[in-house]
């Protein structure tokens, strides 16, 4: 957001106690030299992001969550996770599990479609919390600095998705496990049950979001998500950066296995907390 | 194939009168490794300000007359035994158009570098370049490294078309002749008389941007860009290098930073705003040339410099630089 960090400090105040502001200044991210990393993290702003999300995560979805312990204390991961519920809620309440369950509190770098940071003010307090732009570049330099990605290898056609089609993931695209196996970062799957019921998808139109360049936009069945529990649910990590050297990752067929393998590894996690579940908002 | 160059350099400087140029031959002055300093300055400019120091000899030349550059290199640069050039003439007004600005801005470049093969002392040739060679668009990587796209089209002004040709110009003739070449990316020197197109926007009281954008921008000092210089001067390397400089911050932190009044306007009044300004107060802000960076966040990635030229950034800007 154009706001200077001192307000957003204000703003996020009225929900974040001191100690978490206390916990929050040891955040890893690389300061590059006036409190904002490259891609425009600043800690101030992240602690404005949790007076976005925090409430939905704690009051309105009730967010449940377990096997978090197998994020890494440091170095970079990939987590991979199914897309799902029509507005990325998914990937906010994700953000908020993993900064609240570490510690040294660390950020999930989401990784958004190309329109994203195109898209005003949202971009922008997008990237201040810690979102960037799907570029091979970006994801590199991250991963190189020992940073934490979120990526959705399905994409945009998995947040969009029919009721009839429910928790059936789309086919993963490869750039997630090909990122991994050059950089040598674990791959962390990651099932969320919930988001899939939050808003049911009544139409898609493509001509709503031609002026800011977003290719399909959902509309929703319901003007608001409905206050349906998230359960998420952290995998056993794959070790690529064990199991394959960096040049591994010039072999597409490969990259395609060790894709379908998360794939099959985020799948039997959703199977698992949908057998669990007594009922959508329970 | 090249020569090994001595311990001592001789260093010949074109855009000496500029602000870089002045601040790099006072810096070479107190460098023991220089000997002599040939500072070149415009045809219509005045000599050099050092000009009376015994090791500095300064001349006045017009870059764009091929035979006047001919008689430099083959007259006064072969006197002084000139091992490096360092090139920073390039028109810093986006007023400066047409075939005589191409001619300063790019054929200058291409002779010097034709004369320069063939030149009985002259080893090295640096060049200053621009960020702003660059394209800034939404799918690109916010960091940027020496191969990302450069900002080549036909919509693109002459202003950033020349830069990024003289660039490609230098680049092309790399590793085919005896000439070592660096060329030097820098980013923004955010200083008055660099041609900083930033610098000139902040000199308002009130600095349009556009809404709902807060881009991260990186601006170099104009010691961190002598320092740069200096490096490649004295490096045996050559190649293309991106010249980060200590600030990187969001464009509304600089509007803070220099104490002016940043207004979100609609995007679409961006462009007749600044033009308004421009015909009015002959200001030389563009919104055409930062119209990318304006929306999306361009920050150099300075690795190889610092792993190679062992260049770091170490000057932050003294805000505000007025």
């Amino acid at each position: 957001m154009p706001i200077p960090p001192s307000f957003a400090r204000v703003l996020a105040s009225l929900y974040v106690s001191d100690d978490e502001f206390e916990r929050l200044s040891d955040l890893h991210y690389q300061d590059a030299g006036h409190g904002y990393d490259a891609f425009g993290l600043h800690p101030d702003f992240v602690a404005l992001g949790e007076l976005v999300a925090g409430p939905l995560y704690d009051k309105w979805f009730r967010v449940m969550s377990r096997g978090h312990e197998v994020i890494p204390e440091v170095g970079p991961a990939v987590i991979a996770s199914n897309h799902s519920g029509n507005i990325p809620l998914d990937a906010a309440m994700i953000w908020m599990d993993v900064l609240k369950n570490t510690s040294p509190p660390r950020v999930p770098r989401a990784i958004a479609d190309h329109f994203v940071p195109s898209l005003p003010w949202v971009g922008t307090l997008f990237a201040r919390s810690g979102m960037i732009g799907g570029s091979r570049g970006n994801t590199k330099a991250l991963l190189e600095n020992g940073e934490l990605l979120l990526i959705f290898p399905e994409g945009t056609p998995g947040i969009i998705k029919p009721w009839a089609e429910k928790y059936q993931l789309r086919r993963f695209r490869v750039g997630h496990a090909e990122l991994a196996i050059r950089h040598g970062a674990p791959i962390i799957p990651v099932g969320v049950i919930g988001a899939e019921e939050q808003m049911p998808l009544l139409h898609v139109s493509k001509r709503l979001g031609k002026p800011f360049g977003v290719p399909e936009v959902p509309i929703p069945a319901v003007p608001f998500p409905l206050p349906v529990r998230y359960r998420i649910l952290y995998g056993d990590p794959i070790p690529v950066h064990e199991e394959y050297g960096p040049d591994d990752a010039d072999d597409p067929d490969l990259v395609r296995a060790v894709a379908a393998r998360v794939q099959a590894a985020v799948d039997k996690l959703l199977k698992e907390g949908l057998a669990e579940r007594k009922g959508v908002f329970a | 194939m090249s020569r090994r160059l001595p311990d001592r350099r001789n260093v010949l400087i074109t855009g000496a009168d500029t602000p870089i140029g002045e601040r790099l031959a006072r810096a070479l002055l107190a460098d023991s490794r220089v000997d002599r300093i040939l500072c070149v300055c415009g045809g219509d400019s005045e000599l050099h300000p050092m000009a009376d120091n015994p090791r500095v000899r300064s001349i006045q030349v017009d870059l764009v007359k091929s035979r006047r550059v001919r008689e430099l290199l083959f007259g006064p640069a072969r006197d002084e035994q000139i091992h490096v050039v360092v090139h920073l003439a390039m028109h810093r007004s986006p007023r400066a158009r047409g075939s005589r600005a191409h001619a300063f801005n790019v054929e200058a470049l291409r002779g010097i570098m034709a004369l320069a093969e063939r030149h009985p002392t002259i080893e090295r040739l640096v060049l200053r370049s621009d960020a702003a060679v660059y394209r800034s668009r939404r799918d690109l990587p916010v960091l940027i490294g020496e191969e990302h796209p450069l900002n080549i089209g036909v919509d693109v002004p002459q202003w950033v078309r020349d830069r990024v040709e003289a660039d490609v110009t230098a680049c092309a003739r790399m590793g085919l002749g005896r000439l070592r070449i660096v060329v030097l990316r820098m980013a923004e020197v955010l200083a008055p008389g660099t041609g900083s197109q930033m610098f000139d926007w902040l000199e308002s009281p009130v600095c349009f941007r556009p809404a709902g954008f807060d881009p991260m921008i990186n601006l170099l000092s104009l010691d961190d860009a002598t320092g740069a210089l200096q490096k490649a001067i004295f490096s045996n390397h050559q190649g293309v290098f991106n010249v980060p400089g200590s600030d990187t911050l969001p464009l509304t932190a600089c509007i803070r930073a220099w104490g002016r009044l940043g207004i979100p306007v609609a995007e679409p009044a961006m462009g007749p705003l600044y033009r308004l300004r421009s015909r009015f107060s002959g200001h030389e802000f563009r919104y055409g040339i930062n119209k990318g960076r304006f929306h999306f966040s361009g920050v150099l990635d300075g690795s190889r410099a610092r792993e190679v030229l062992r260049f770091v950034p170490a000057h932050p800007i003294d805000w505000p630089v007025a």
